[in-house]
């Protein structure tokens, strides 16, 4: 059997006396699209934040391609830690609260991690942020500093910062939820954009429309659980267990 | 009455107090400041032993009187070999009292960064030190500009300590001239003038560097070739 892409085996994660993460355990293909939805504070911002190690998990393992996220013994070596940067440089994430950095201007803010962690030339780092800005619309923003930017277009440089890395994989911790609703529409066709250029994608979404039509997979969590899992059409059509119709049924009344 | 022959006749020697003053405090500066930002660093590693020493410095010379300190270093470091001139003595010192206020200045200016910062810069794949240079500590600037500027006007004031350990600066020479014309007087008036006016100049600088950094930002550097592409392709700049 081909090995996964991306695997997840048996992560736990304790806040305190909070169980975050209960044996989570997930499995990606390459162009995948996972969807992860469930109410908040049930630990889906949290299994995409062990993924790149930002949340170092307390057990479990995270393997892409092969190769040991982290470490899976709770101490990291130095030679762990640098290729655990190697790693993050290759995996994209975006933040609900878009994060972008606000002392560079727009062009330096998807130019700066390429030199600095990527070794690009000035010269090559740029000519690759003018067009990855290009694509996500941002072009006549180039030198616009952050704060004047909307947050539709904050996180646009956001998602342009990341792409800039050559990312394998992206990780979306809620890349709509802190936006204006006129604003979401544009944020969602840049990721309409890499759905279809086959990106591998983890999205923490409250957007049912954009999962169903997009996700491959929809994972839903509770209690830092999975409970259910598998293509939007079964999972938000007919859900198996109670807790998932249950937060169906609210989200389709908030949406009215 | 004031007598103003005193004013003519012992100024140059104040003046010289006056320079000893300013090379002390500039040096003590230039130790200081690069000193409390590897405690402010320090303090936050993950190493315990750097964290534990960065903070004891810390708190050791923030919660003892800055005479003490200077005693301290004069008296007890000749017994383990090492003969510094007061001169160098008394910029050790206040280039470690103040880098203990330095750090903590610095801390603060970290804390005060939201951390999605920080995180969003380790999750691209910056290391710790490379997140602090290109992300936070840039941010960081405008916010302890202000602090840092009190902190050197403090440690100006405070370098009037060494005078105790016969460093022959500003108040040195001013309780000696005062000691030869018993015009206390007017020796302290010119000594507290050549204070304020060091202090005023250098708080009327710091105000119009902290203007700039809060107007208008560095735009950063483009290379030139690129600059045609933007506007080649129809960029507005």
């Amino acid at each position: 059997m081909k090995p996964n892409f991306l695997e997840v085996i048996d992560i736990n994660k304790k806040f305190g006396n909070i169980n975050a993460l209960k044996n989570v355990s997930l499995n990606v293909s390459k162009g995948e699209v996972i969807c992860i939805i469930g109410p908040s504070g049930c630990g889906k911002s949290t299994l995409l934040r062990t993924v790149n190690w930002l949340t170092p998990p307390d057990s479990g393992k995270v393997i892409l391609k092969g190769e040991i996220i982290g470490s899976d013994t709770g101490k990291m070596t130095f030679e762990q830690n640098r290729s655990l940067n190697e790693f993050r440089a290759r995996i994209g994430m975006v933040f609900q609260q878009f994060n972008v950095w606000p002392h560079l201007n727009a062009l330096e803010n998807v130019v700066r991690a390429q030199i600095v962690v990527r070794k690009r030339m000035r010269d090559e780092a740029e000519k690759k942020a003018i067009k990855i800005l290009n694509e996500v619309g941002l072009k006549d923003k180039i030198d616009e500093w952050p704060d004047n930017l909307s947050g539709g277009q904050k996180q646009r440089l956001a998602i342009a910062r990341s792409l800039a890395m050559d990312p394998i994989l992206m990780l979306l911790d809620e890349p709509t939820s802190a936006l204006d609703p006129e604003l979401i529409g544009e944020v969602l066709s840049v990721l309409r954009n890499l759905v279809n250029e086959g990106m591998t994608m983890l999205i923490v979404t409250h957007e049912l429309g954009f999962a169903s039509k997009f996700g491959d997979k929809i994972v839903f969590m509770d209690a830092g659980e999975i409970i259910e899992s598998g293509p939007p059409n079964t999972i938000l059509k007919s859900p198996k267990t109670e807790r998932l119709k249950l937060f169906l049924e609210k989200l389709s009344l908030t949406s009215l | 009455m004031l007598e103003y022959q005193i004013f003519f006749d012992y100024f140059p020697m104040i003046l010289l107090g006056f320079w000893l003053t300013l090379k002390i405090v500039v040096c003590a500066i230039a130790l200081g400041i690069p000193l409390g930002l590897i405690l402010a660093l320090g303090r936050r590693s993950n190493f315990i032993l750097i964290s534990f020493f960065a903070t004891s410095f810390i708190e050791l010379f923030r919660n003892t009187p800055f005479i003490i300190q200077v005693f301290l270093f004069y008296y007890v470091l000749p017994f383990y070999g090492l003969r510094l001139s007061a001169e160098y003595v008394g910029i050790l010192a206040l280039a470690a009292f103040g880098s203990a206020y330095f750090a903590e200045i610095i801390r603060a200016g970290i804390d005060a960064i939201p951390k999605g910062q920080l995180e969003s810069a380790r999750a691209i794949g910056m290391t710790d030190w490379q997140s602090m240079k290109n992300i936070i500590l840039p941010q960081t600037v405008s916010i302890v500009l202000p602090p840092l500027t009190n902190q050197t006007l403090t440690l100006i004031k405070e370098s009037a300590i060494l005078s105790t350990i016969t460093v022959h600066e500003l108040t040195m020479t001013g309780l000696m001239v005062q000691g030869e014309t018993f015009r206390p007087f007017e020796v302290f008036i010119m000594v507290a003038l050549l204070y304020w006016a060091l202090n005023e100049t250098i708080a009327s600088i710091m105000r119009r560097i902290e203007k700039r950094y809060s107007r208008n930002r560095k735009q950063n550097k483009i290379v030139r070739s690129n600059i045609d592409i933007i506007k080649s392709s129809g960029f507005s700049r």
